[in-house]
């Protein structure tokens, strides 16, 4: 029988077996949040679970999880119980997540460009910097509201405009002790007037766009923001955050696990393991809320978190216990992988 | 000398279809054996009685010793199937239990091509298997039964 071939590339590897069919199964560390799920779901014993405390806190530079691919099946559970879509496992060259036959984790983190402002909220809430909003702004000239003009013949060349311009948009170009240019940057000018206030010859004429007849001839059009907010399904764990900071609910999350967090605030000892594994910015200090005040020692958002389960296990004294009670899956007719899908649960 | 002892269980096989009513045309090409030769060898000519008394000791072998041996020196997969087919006798009822998880090494080991996965199952097509066990043997989760008739 054809034997396993492992091919390790940094902390990532691929285990690859070919006979009637091409089983290949490839891990990428960096998209690993070192929860475990792959070490409990494979039938046999073959994923082991590094030492991700150590690793998170860059103390050991290692990969997060190790396989024995002389015991690796490459059976495909572990890739389906990732939640992360760090395993990926493919059937002559097709990931089985298009294979019909396999069960898949349902989970997705969408954004809605039509709904989208590109505010850029979701990216700098998204703890695994997996979103990027890629936006074009509007011609900042067609939103002010007037625009000036100099008239050069009353003009004395003092540049007192030129220093005072917030804007940068009046340049002086002198040519001769007599001579020079003075121009407006159209671009640049947001209509402010403070050269207008300060000119001390009154050289500067304002024409502004709100007229007399009191209608602002600004089209809604010109203001508008236009983009791309991109999610990187690599890095993306589908924590919710950017759904929960967008301020016209564009993003949606859906995650894979549903469960409880609870911590024991009595065995805790702070030592921040947890703060520093969890990938979704779940667990935090408090800050002293004044002095001499004992605050809780530990706290959590748990409406960003996952249950993958990664706190619990870096935590040296049991202070966290993640309850797995729900696991969102597409249907499979085998009996074995419904049920090593449903050991993902807790009791 | 291997090649004597394929030409041996041949003459074997070709004798079993020839009872089994498969003419010679069928069995040339179940044999991969050119239409001449099979005749001479049902013919009982150009072949070394030594070559059948040892074929003859090797079709006693367990099912599983047959099989890699006929495999090992017959080098075609339809022919290996055939002999092992025609020249076992026992049948075999092969039973998959639902602690299968589809890994396909089962697939991969049979020698015979008795398996295949359908809904991340193994199927065993007991008409066709040998009863080598090899497939049992590997099995990661113990999940194949294979019992004689």
């Amino acid at each position: 029988m054809a034997a396993n071939i492992k091919e390790v590339k940094a902390k990532d590897f691929n285990v690859e077996r070919s006979a009637e069919e091409d089983r290949e199964l490839s891990f990428k560390d960096e998209s690993c949040v070192g929860c475990g799920v792959c070490e409990t779901i494979c039938p046999v014993g073959a994923i082991k679970l590094g030492s991700v405390g150590a690793i998170v806190r860059n103390d050991i530079d290692e990969s997060k999880i190790e396989i024995d691919e002389e015991k690796c099946v490459l059976c495909g559970m572990c890739s389906v119980g990732c939640p992360v879509d760090a395993l990926e496992f493919t059937v002559d060259g097709t990931p089985i997540s298009e294979i019909e036959t396999y069960p898949k984790l349902i989970s997705s983190a969408e954004i809605d460009d039509d709904t989208c402002i590109y505010c850029k909220a979701c990216e700098r809430a998204c703890p695994r910097e997996a979103i990027t909003v890629a936006r074009q702004l509007p011609d900042r000239s067609k939103l002010v509201t007037g625009e000036i003009d100099i008239d050069k013949e009353t003009c004395i060349d003092c540049g007192i405009c030129e220093e005072m311009c917030p804007a940068d948009a009046i340049t002086i170009d002198q040519k001769g002790p007599e001579d020079f240019d003075i121009a407006v940057d159209k671009d640049k000018c947001v209509y402010c007037l403070v050269c207008k206030k300060a000119c001390p010859v009154d050289a500067i004429m304002a024409a502004c766009r709100t007229c007399s007849y009191g209608e602002y001839d600004l089209d809604p059009k010109d203001a508008e923001v236009t983009g791309k907010a991109l999610i990187d399904d690599d890095a993306c764990v589908r924590c919710g955050w950017c759904e929960e900071v967008c301020p016209v609910d564009a993003a949606k999350v859906e995650k894979p696990f549903e469960g409880e967090l609870n911590l024991d605030l009595d065995k805790c000892t702070t030592c921040g393991a947890c703060v520093d594994v969890c990938p979704c910015d779940v667990l935090f200090f408090p800050k002293s809320s004044a002095p001499a005040t004992l605050d809780d020692k530990l706290m959590k958002d748990e409406q960003f978190c996952i249950y993958c389960g990664a706190c619990e296990n870096v935590c040296p004294v049991e202070a966290i216990d993640v309850k797995r009670t729900g696991i969102k899956c597409t249907p499979t007719k085998s009996k074995s992988w419904q049920k090593s899908i449903d050991s993902l649960k807790t009791n | 000398m291997p090649k004597h002892i394929a030409s041996g269980l041949k003459y074997l096989a070709a004798l079993e279809l020839v009872r089994d009513g498969y003419s010679q045309k069928q069995i040339s090409k179940m044999l991969n054996v050119n239409k001449s030769t099979l005749s001479h060898y049902l013919n009982g000519r150009n072949i070394s009685l030594g070559s059948i008394e040892i074929a003859e000791i090797v079709r006693e072998f367990s099912p599983r010793d047959f099989l890699v041996f006929t495999d090992a020196i017959i080098e075609d997969k339809e022919a290996t199937k055939t002999i092992v087919k025609t020249c076992l006798v026992n049948k075999y009822s092969v039973e998959v239990k639902d602690s299968c998880i589809g890994c396909g090494i089962c697939v991969d080991t049979c020698l015979i091509d008795a398996i295949v996965l359908d809904d991340l199952k193994a199927h065993i097509d007991s008409d066709i298997c040998c009863g080598c066990r090899i497939c049992a043997e590997k099995c990661p989760t113990n999940s194949i039964n294979i019992l004689e008739e």
